[in-house]
């Protein structure tokens, strides 16, 4: 298999420059009475931006051949990493994304403390959950006494 | 002549007890997040950016110049205790700090590298101080034409100082470039990359931009690491440092010899005042400069305190050199000016030539706040604190994460009380995590984000104004100056072989 997550990771960044210069292509003329129009800098940017990623992508699919056990050296370093800590990154992502959402309807203090003690178990474990939970609490009211007290800034309530 | 007394005048504003407490904490945060390894002093500015809305710019500007200064010297500290630089900064200082911690002098080794970082810090302070003045007229005389070269000389130097990865670098920049480009033209009522959302019509905002880049990203990245961190923490619980060898005897300052801090600091405020270079390339040249003409060079990396000594005072000079074309030209040279001109942008303020000009006394302070940290909070906060450095560092990172992650996301709303900068700053996190991980420089990604707007519209000008000639960049002698300076750094840090490692 050619793929690995380099190659699919470049592979990315190639089609976001392409599509990023084909967009600017739709926004209209470069050139309009020897004066530069809207779309004339995001055509010169793609163009670099298709450059550089088409360079990076050539390289990394070039190494893939060159070095065929490298697919195995990926998996092996995938594989020391814990399983723990190779989902880490997509919780804590999943995390904030939910964070995000509840922030308005829950309110600042019940979505940061279920926030906060998110971050802290996939930090370490769901061992002592009740002593997690003091400590998230702390550090949340902490943080309201920082933005709201100290420096002024309305957070949402639960009760608007 | 008149600036110098501006802020020497400044230093009053220090007897302010409210401001005196932000540049205290300011500083004693900037240390913390130096010391602890995968923290950064730049983490710590993105954390507290959202905060400088509610303080006037000036009380935001000092308390960001004690930060940074702290970002500089607090990685020493991990550096000589278990040999892990707690800022990539302080990479030299360990090569000759942890060999003294092995030989029990690991107090005094600190002791150095506070002294060191001390008269770089303050020497820069004092170079920036008196030079900015006559650099911010000479930026005056750049025209449209010269602003534009100016500009790509920036990122075309940012780009190849990023050594062994010059083409990710290219790329990062490219996304700060193009993620500058979404919203409204600056020049014509038309809409660019917004796909319909009338929340991108303004554009970007750089407060999800700098959290997301520093803080949301190194939080994913510290989720895949944590294991390496634990290990840290057990190695810290092992260290243990008395307060009485704090101070560097006479004698061995004499040894060093005075030369070697100038030199260093010199080295260190030059390398500064280029974008891109930072406090890393800063210590590497001045401790590849003291080994060459060291009379025993042998000597370097077994524990000798010169190696420290040019590493930290480089380092710290740094600071003094990177806020040049920041506050004369509107050029961000490292991740933490670029977050002070965030600073400055927040609150409406141009940076560039006029504001040395026309507003100096908003800059006043914070060369004044610049120097106060180096002279006076440096030596303090290691002989008050330097003990129970070790127990702060070693402080749970669950805990210390459950704060960085809260502290980030809540200060992504902020900006406008809308959790659509929050998503915002998660989806550029999300992309800068990823190019961290695949060894992108984001640091360029952002400075392009900065630059960008200004590039554009400094080539539009140009050409309107020279009938589309592209020749105008080549026929105006500022432009022209620029353009050959491009090429000079291209050969110097591109073109011609990389400098040899010193040990």
């Amino acid at each position: 298999m050619l793929l690995n997550k380099n190659v699919v990771f470049h592979f990315l960044l190639f089609f976001l420059s392409v599509g990023y210069f084909v967009i600017a292509i739709n926004l209209g003329a470069p050139f309009i009475n020897n004066g530069l129009q809207p779309s004339s800098f995001p055509l010169l940017v793609g163009l670099f931006a298709m450059m550089f990623s088409s360079i990076l992508l050539y390289r990394e699919v070039k190494l893939m051949k060159s070095k065929a056990s490298s697919l195995e050296d990926d998996a092996q370093t995938d594989n020391a990493l814990s399983g723990k800590g190779r989902f880490a990154p997509l919780a804590v992502m999943l995390s904030i994304f939910l964070y995000i959402l509840l922030f308005s309807p829950l309110g600042y203090f019940f979505s940061s403390i279920l926030f906060v003690l998110s971050i802290i178990i996939i930090f370490s474990s769901l061992e002592k959950v009740l002593q997690k939970i003091v400590i998230s609490t702390i550090i949340v009211s902490f943080g309201y006494l920082v933005f709201e007290q100290m420096f002024g800034v309305r957070l949402p309530t639960l009760w608007g | 002549m008149e600036f110098i007394n501006l802020v020497l005048g400044s230093f009053s504003l220090l007897l302010s007890p409210q401001i005196l407490l932000y540049v205290v904490a300011g500083f004693l945060i900037g240390t913390i997040f130096a010391s602890i390894p995968g923290l950064t002093a730049t983490l710590a500015l993105a954390l507290l950016l959202p905060l400088t809305y509610s303080l006037d710019v000036s009380t935001a500007l000092m308390a960001c110049a004690s930060i940074y200064m702290a970002g500089m010297c607090g990685g020493s500290i991990t550096a000589t205790t278990i040999n892990i630089p707690g800022a990539p900064s302080s990479m030299m200082t360990a090569l000759d700090g942890y060999p003294m911690q092995l030989q029990g002098k690991g107090p005094l080794a600190l002791g150095h590298a506070a002294f060191g970082s001390m008269v770089g810090g303050a020497l820069g302070a004092i170079l920036l101080i008196v030079l900015a003045p006559f650099v911010a007229e000479v930026a005056l005389l750049v025209k449209t034409t010269g602003k534009f070269s100016l500009l790509a000389f920036a990122i075309v130097v940012i780009v190849i100082a990023q050594r062994g990865k010059v083409v990710k670098a290219g790329m990062a920049a490219c996304i700060g470039l193009m993620l500058a480009t979404v919203g409204l033209d600056a020049m014509e009522p038309m809409t660019r990359f917004t796909f319909g959302s009338s929340e991108l019509t303004a554009g970007l905002d750089l407060m999800p931009m700098i959290i997301g880049t520093f803080a949301i990203s190194e939080i994913l990245i510290q989720a895949k690491s944590n294991g390496c961190a634990e290990k840290m923490v057990e190695a810290l619980k092992k260290v243990t440092i008395s307060r009485r060898d704090f101070i560097p005897p006479l004698s061995e300052i004499r040894k060093i010899g005075i030369m070697c801090y100038l030199k260093s600091s010199l080295i260190g405020y030059a390398v500064g005042t280029l974008p891109g270079a930072g406090g890393s390339m800063g210590s590497f040249l001045a401790y590849a400069e003291t080994v060459r003409t060291s009379d025993e060079p042998e000597t370097f990396g077994k524990g000798n305190p010169k190696g420290i000594v040019a590493s930290e005072s480089a380092n710290n000079a740094v600071c003094g050199g990177a806020l040049v074309p920041m506050l004369t030209f509107g050029i961000p040279g490292d991740p933490v000016t670029a977050i002070m001109l965030g600073v400055l942008v927040i609150n409406g303020i141009q940076p560039g030539p006029q504001l040395m000009v026309g507003q100096a006394e908003l800059i006043a302070p914070m060369l004044a706040s610049l120097l106060f940290s180096a002279l006076i909070l440096i030596p303090l906060t290691l002989y008050l604190l330097g003990p129970y450095f070790i127990k702060i560092v070693a402080i749970r990172k669950d805990v210390l994460y459950g704060i960085i992650a809260l502290l980030a996301v809540v200060g992504s709303y902020v900006a406008t009380f809308s959790t659509f900068q929050m998503m915002m700053s998660l989806i550029i996190g999300i992309l800068a995590y990823y190019l961290r991980k695949h060894d992108f420089p984001v640091i360029t990604l952002l400075l392009g984000f900065i630059l960008g707007p200004n590039l554009e519209e400094f080539l539009r000008r140009s050409l309107s104004l020279s009938n589309g000639n592209p020749m105008t960049f080549f026929t105006n002698y500022d432009s022209l100056f620029f353009v050959i300076l491009t090429l000079v750094f291209v050969y110097f840090l591109a073109i011609k072989k990389p400098l040899k490692k010193p040990f």
